[in-house]
């Protein structure tokens, strides 16, 4: 269907350039336009549309669609597991892949290999040099080749962002399957973000295109204010200086809606429920399950580009994130909580105090610099909005092993909260070791 | 999933969108976007609300019979008159009502509100039982409330009687008391704003079932209560973005796109201010992109300690509690300065290699537009930008039907720095 010329002024030469276009489109097709028009409508090769001359991308995205697994009990009506879900997976997805550093061929291989959440990544504060770029391919979705979705990358927070790197579609443009496209961001704030496709936002979020991105502060590697040099913001005094941090992303599934996308069906969006609610992309037990790839500078694939296994666990194989949260007692202890479940989360520690350090990538201050962080045990949030929190490990009780502190979702309404001591399905552990015990970290979730 | 979407916001937003610019007559920007304030003369206003009823329209082409506060003079309309007045003032509200049901109206943040002269009090019938949060305008009956408007800031009116009914009808409405000087969201000179950037953003949400079944005098149990629709200023998308009192939208005055300049050290110096209010029945998770709003204000009062330190935080989850109001100040910086002197640093792909939205001009500058795909068009007018603000409950970007992208969602357009060839 082609778009009407809306606008009240007369026709300009463009306009009527394009009234040509379309009138040739209509009447003969690509092939019988003259070569002006017919070099416009050609796409570009795969991943060749960036030029030659463009600095190389740090990230490579691919949107496409998959299968996760959910726990199988309790079922849901008919729409979980789907039966149409290959073994060992329960739940059809649309998601991104990190597909950095893949040959095209394994790229193009990643259709139909969707994970849940999105790779986590990070980007050092812009010091007016240090631009980050992000590629995002389509691949298409395989089990629905009649959908032509286009996705996008929208940075959930970026301040001051022009349409052209908004991932928003209708203010710019999406990315059809088979195309590239560059986004380059120069992020001036540190925190914590969140990232999603915008297209069809309501579908392709709830689908499981969804997970964190966050801006590490200028002030990082100054070790005067807090020995480890690690900071979650440009505080100049070490308040929110940390020892290890652990991303805890929050997203939802409806079982119907995800049933119904396999299926060639609409869901009644104002239907609406929560049948899972997931951390970082899995529900207790397999929270605490061992990482996958996780380092998306270096992600590690198989010889196809295909995920491995986390720990062998097969059913994981697209869920490759940790939420277990080890540290030593008396370390600082960085949380990076996003919400983009559709739902108000109300996460909470038993026996742990939580400060409230930041939140929606903005430090707590006032613009006096009156301090405005503050203690909690729950952390109740909505969608769409990030919390930075800190809690220093209490000393270590002296038993072996390590202390355990549970965090959960404390909203219990959601049917996995059945899961494995009806505590709730999106719950992890913190679990505190001796001084001493455990090596720095390497990266976040590890 | 694009089957569905597409035609719909095609067709609505060719039949609607243009006219919106292009037939509507011009007023001064002041007023075909931002708050339309009904005000009332004098140093002390008193203002009329007649009790109405009428049809407004919903997003995937259903009408619904409303409830609502009529101005002086005026029909129907939803949501209820935006009463601007000046903190200080003593403000008198006379309600008439003609519907065979009693109506009052609670103005939450006022205090020492009067009823007809005595203090407004929740009202019992002879067996103890509530029937009203304050005296009510009995059928074919009148009541007048009074109250000083002691402090500045953004606050709901509703009715009070039967709430669950009554205010998911529509009964309810906006009130703003603005302080002594103008163009201040509080007292403070911090937060001071732009003129004609004064914006509101009333948030309400509606169960179809019970519209129809008060429409057609039949019983509705609130304990099936389930919303349908999710509106912004009445209004869903794409009709949101429609100016303040277009003709096609007779009982639905009021728009939601915010239009601004970017921000300037010399010309544009001060931020625009958002006031939330949500008249639903959950906390609304308000989200504009690229712009982190600095929360000045809840509930009419400004974040400031007991000695003024300033407590006001930026935010871009604007979560707005049902009868909460907020006060956001936020403004646009073209950070990067990105023009065609300065491209950005990636490779603009052919038009062939992406699927364009309908506000992209073409071009990734502001003021500047570009080539579009042979046969497709825009709304784009002289290469402003369009930047998405929309509740992020997702789910309720939606109509009954399973129609999405409409609901609570609407744009901040940024106009390219003045001068420019903007209509």
């Amino acid at each position: 269907m082609t778009r009407k010329q809306l606008r009240p002024s007369l026709l300009s030469r463009r306009s009527l350039l394009r009234g040509a276009g379309t009138a040739l489109l209509g009447a003969a097709g690509v092939g019988l336009v003259p070569g002006r028009f017919s070099r416009l409508l050609l796409p570009e090769g795969f991943g060749t549309a960036s030029a030659a001359e463009d600095p190389p991308h740090d990230l490579f995205f691919a949107g496409t669609d998959g299968w996760m697994w959910l726990p199988e009990t309790p079922a849901v009506g008919h729409f979980h597991p789907d039966v149409l879900a290959p073994p060992p997976f329960t739940t059809y997805i649309f998601g991104f892949r990190n597909v950095t550093g893949l040959t095209p061929a394994q790229r193009a291989a990643q259709k139909l290999k969707a994970q849940h959440s999105a790779p986590i990544w990070w980007v050092p504060q812009y010091d007016g040099t240090n631009e980050f770029r992000v590629a995002l391919t389509n691949l298409g979705l395989g089990i629905r080749p009649d959908l032509t979705d286009a996705h996008t990358v929208h940075w959930h927070g970026f301040r001051n962002v022009v349409p052209f790197f908004d991932g928003e579609p209708s203010g710019s443009f999406g990315v059809p399957a088979g195309r590239v496209f560059v986004y380059a961001f120069r992020p001036r704030h540190p925190g914590t973000y969140m990232y999603h496709c915008h297209v069809e936002d309501t579908e392709h979020v709830q689908m499981g295109m969804t997970g964190i991105v966050f801006v590490r502060p200028l002030q990082d590697g100054n070790t005067a204010l807090y020995p480890s040099g690690k900071y979650a913001y440009n505080d100049g005094d070490g308040s929110t200086g940390f020892d290890r941090e652990f991303v805890m992303f929050l997203s939802e599934v409806w079982a119907e809606s995800h049933w119904c996308d396999a299926h060639i069906q609409l869901p009644e969006w104002s239907d609406y429920r929560v049948d899972f609610g997931l951390l970082n992309g899995r529900v207790w037990p397999d929270t605490i399950a061992p990482n996958g790839s996780i380092d998306p500078f270096h992600p590690v694939t198989d010889a196809s580009g295909d995920l491995l296994p986390p720990g062998g666990i097969e059913r994981l194989k697209y869920q490759p994130f940790s939420s277990l949260v080890t540290c030593n007692a008396g370390e600082r202890v960085l949380l990076r909580f996003a919400n983009l479940g559709f739902r108000e989360a109300s996460m909470a520690t038993v026996g742990l105090r939580l400060r409230v350090v930041g939140k929606d990538a903005t430090l707590l201050r006032g613009r006096d610099g009156t301090d405005g962080s503050y203690e909690a045990q729950h952390l109740s949030f909505g969608a769409g909005e990030a919390i930075d929190a800190i809690f220093t490990a209490p000393p270590h009780s002296g038993g072996s092993g390590p202390d355990v502190y549970v965090l959960h979702d404390r909203a219990y309404r959601r049917s996995d909260h059945a899961a494995g001591g009806n505590a709730g399905g999106r719950r992890t552990e913190i679990r505190v070791f001796p001084p001493g015990t455990l090596p720095p970290q390497g990266f976040p979730n590890t | 999933m694009r089957e569905l979407r597409t035609p719909l916001l095609r067709c609505t937003t060719l039949l609607l969108l243009p006219a919106a610019w292009a037939i509507a007559p011009a007023p001064a920007a002041a007023q075909a976007v931002g708050v339309a304030c009904t005000t009332a003369p004098g140093p002390n206003p008193t203002f009329t609300l007649r009790v109405s009823d009428g049809y407004i329209q919903l997003p995937d082409g259903n009408t619904m019979y409303m409830w609502g506060y009529a101005p002086a003079g005026g029909g129907f309309q939803h949501p209820g008159p935006t009463l601007c007045v000046t903190a200080g003032q003593t403000v008198t509200v006379v309600l008439q009502n003609p519907s065979p049901r009693p109506v009052s109206i609670v103005f939450p943040g006022q205090e020492g509100v009067t009823a007809d002269g005595a203090l407004a009090q929740p009202q019992l019938d002879t067996g103890g039982t509530l029937t009203s949060l304050a005296q009510a305008a009995p059928p074919g009956g009148s009541v007048t409330y009074s109250f000083v408007a002691a402090r500045p800031g953004t606050f709901p009116y509703h009715s009070g009687t039967d709430p669950l009914t009554q205010v998911r009808m529509g009964l309810f409405g906006a009130l703003v008391v603005r302080p002594g000087v103008p163009e201040r969201a509080f007292d403070r000179p911090d937060s001071a704003y732009t003129a004609g950037e004064e914006f509101m953003l009333l948030l309400s949400e509606i169960d179809p079932l019970q519209h129809y079944a008060v429409e057609g005098g039949l019983p509705f149990d609130p304990t099936t209560y389930k919303p349908r629709y999710w509106l912004a200023n009445g209004r869903g998308f794409p009709d949101t973005i429609a100016d303040n009192g277009v003709p096609w939208l007779p009982t639905q005055p009021y728009g939601a796109l915010a239009r601004i300049h970017p921000w300037s050290p010399a010309t544009h110096p001060l931020p625009g201010v958002v006031r939330y209010l949500n008249f639903g029945s959950e906390n609304y998770p308000f989200h504009p992109h690229g712009n982190n709003g600095l929360v000045v204000g809840r509930d009419g009062f400004a974040l400031e300690g007991p000695l003024g330190e300033d407590l006001a935080f930026e935010k871009f989850a604007i979560n707005v509690a049902p009868g909460q109001t907020w006060d956001v100040l936020f403004q646009w910086h073209d950070a990067e300065s990105y023009s065609p002197g300065n491209p950005v640093p990636v490779t603009v792909p052919s038009v062939a290699n992406l699927q364009y939205g309908m506000f992209y001009g073409g071009s990734p500058y502001l003021g500047s537009t570009g080539p579009l795909p042979p046969g497709a068009s825009t709304l784009n007018q002289c290469g402003e930008y369009y930047i998405i603000t929309h509740n992020h409950a997702l789910h309720q970007l939606s109509a009954w039907g399973g129609v999405v992208m409409v609901g609570p969602l609407t744009y901040l357009r940024i106009d390219p720095p003045q001068p420019n060839s903007c209509p």
